[in-house]
């Protein structure tokens, strides 16, 4: 009767630190995802040099150089961030600077 | 207490209303810009604004001079004007879709169509004409549509720009959208189109020299030396995007239209020269 349940539990406990430990591909794809979808939130503000760093990012991981792809796509999601913020900020200071205003 | 604070807020909005709207009609707008460039270059008659450059630099002005001699676009022009002349498939041409037989009419361009809700360009027309008539359209930003655009401008030069935006909402929408980008810094670079063009013309950026922003579209389409042919005013705005680093939005799309609708305008009065040269 308590077997089952022994064998659930075991298997969960096995199966959490392989779930935690990802690997090379999997932090790759989690940072150039997020890399991504910042660059999306830029709109009509996006950078091309954010492009041209997913590009590079995704060639290393298809090339399977995880440690470089993972580096490129940092480097696309700092500079998406940076789109997204001066996206949001020139939405309030355009007018400033604006002949007319 | 709770009246002393409603009276408070009450006065708040009455004083920001005005400062809102204030300078924002497209006309003040205009008269503004034409007075800050006459205050920048109080030499420069205002006729002149639409040769940009050449209206501020001698040296430039004397090799587009020379060049003038032979303008580099007039092969282009002519096979426009053929393109222009030579019936689509159905027996039509392109004169059975514009006012006045599309001569004459580049001064009209771009405005606002209240019905489709939208900024109509001379290229987004031709393109429209084209497909109405069962023709493929044309790639947006060189080649033949470059050529006819040229040509039809040929037929209006001289006439003064007269770019309306009409008392409906959303082509003061238009027209608002294309200011705030033209004043929105973009990319790494953190440039607008106005860093250039309204706070540095008559300067040197490299190689460039800036020009003023009154009078920019007269010119267009323009045969560029770094081209080597001609092209269409969205292409230079993918340009201008791309130096600072910004990703292009597609020619003809809604942002560029409003941009070159805001753009225009604020030239109404000027002439049209294109098509023209431009380094």
């Amino acid at each position: 009767m308590k077997k089952p349940l022994l064998a659930i539990g075991i298997s969960l406990a096995l199966s959490v630190p392989l779930a935690a430990q990802a690997g090379p591909k999997e932090d790759f794809q989690e940072v150039y995802s997020k890399a991504q979808s910042t660059h999306q939130d830029a709109g009509t503000f996006q950078w091309t040099v954010t492009g041209d760093r997913l590009k590079a990012a995704k060639s290393a991981a298809g090339n399977g150089e995880y440690e470089k792809a993972i580096a490129m796509a940092n480097e696309a999601l700092k500079l998406a961030e940076e789109s997204v913020a001066q996206r949001k900020q020139q939405k309030e200071v355009w007018r400033q600077v604006a002949i007319g205003n | 207490m709770l009246k002393a604070k409603v009276i408070l807020v009450a006065l708040g909005a009455a004083l920001a209303v005005p400062q809102a709207l204030a300078g924002a009609t497209p006309e003040e707008d205009r008269k503004e810009t034409v007075e800050y460039f006459k205050q920048m270059f109080p030499d420069v008659p205002f006729e002149e604004f639409v040769n940009g450059q050449y209206a501020l630099n001698d040296d430039r002005r004397k090799q587009w001079e020379s060049m003038q001699d032979f303008p580099p676009y007039e092969f282009a022009v002519a096979e426009g004007q053929e393109m222009f002349e030579t019936p689509f498939a159905n027996g039509k041409t392109y004169a059975s879709c514009f006012e006045n037989g599309g001569i004459g009419i580049r001064q009209n361009y771009p405005y606002f169509d209240t019905e489709k809700n939208e900024v109509i360009t001379l290229e987004l027309a031709i393109n429209r004409c084209r497909e109405s008539n069962g023709e493929e359209p044309l790639k947006w930003k060189k080649g033949a549509i470059a050529s006819i655009s040229a040509y039809m401008a040929s037929t209006s030069q001289g006439k003064p720009i007269n770019i309306k935006v009409p008392d409906d909402p959303d082509a003061l929408a238009a027209y608002q959208d294309g200011k705030e980008f033209y004043y929105s810094r973009r990319g790494q670079l953190n440039f607008s189109c106005a860093s250039c063009h309204v706070q540095n013309p008559g300067k040197w950026i490299r190689a460039d020299f800036l020009s003023p922003t009154l009078g920019q579209p007269s010119n267009f389409p323009v045969h560029r030396s770094k081209w080597g042919e001609l092209g269409t005013l969205h292409r230079r705005f993918a340009g201008c995007n791309n130096n600072v680093r910004a990703d292009p939005l597609p020619a003809q799309s809604e942002e560029y239209r409003n941009l070159e609708y805001f753009l225009t305008y604020m030239s109404n009065g000027l002439p049209v020269v294109g098509p023209a040269t431009r380094p």
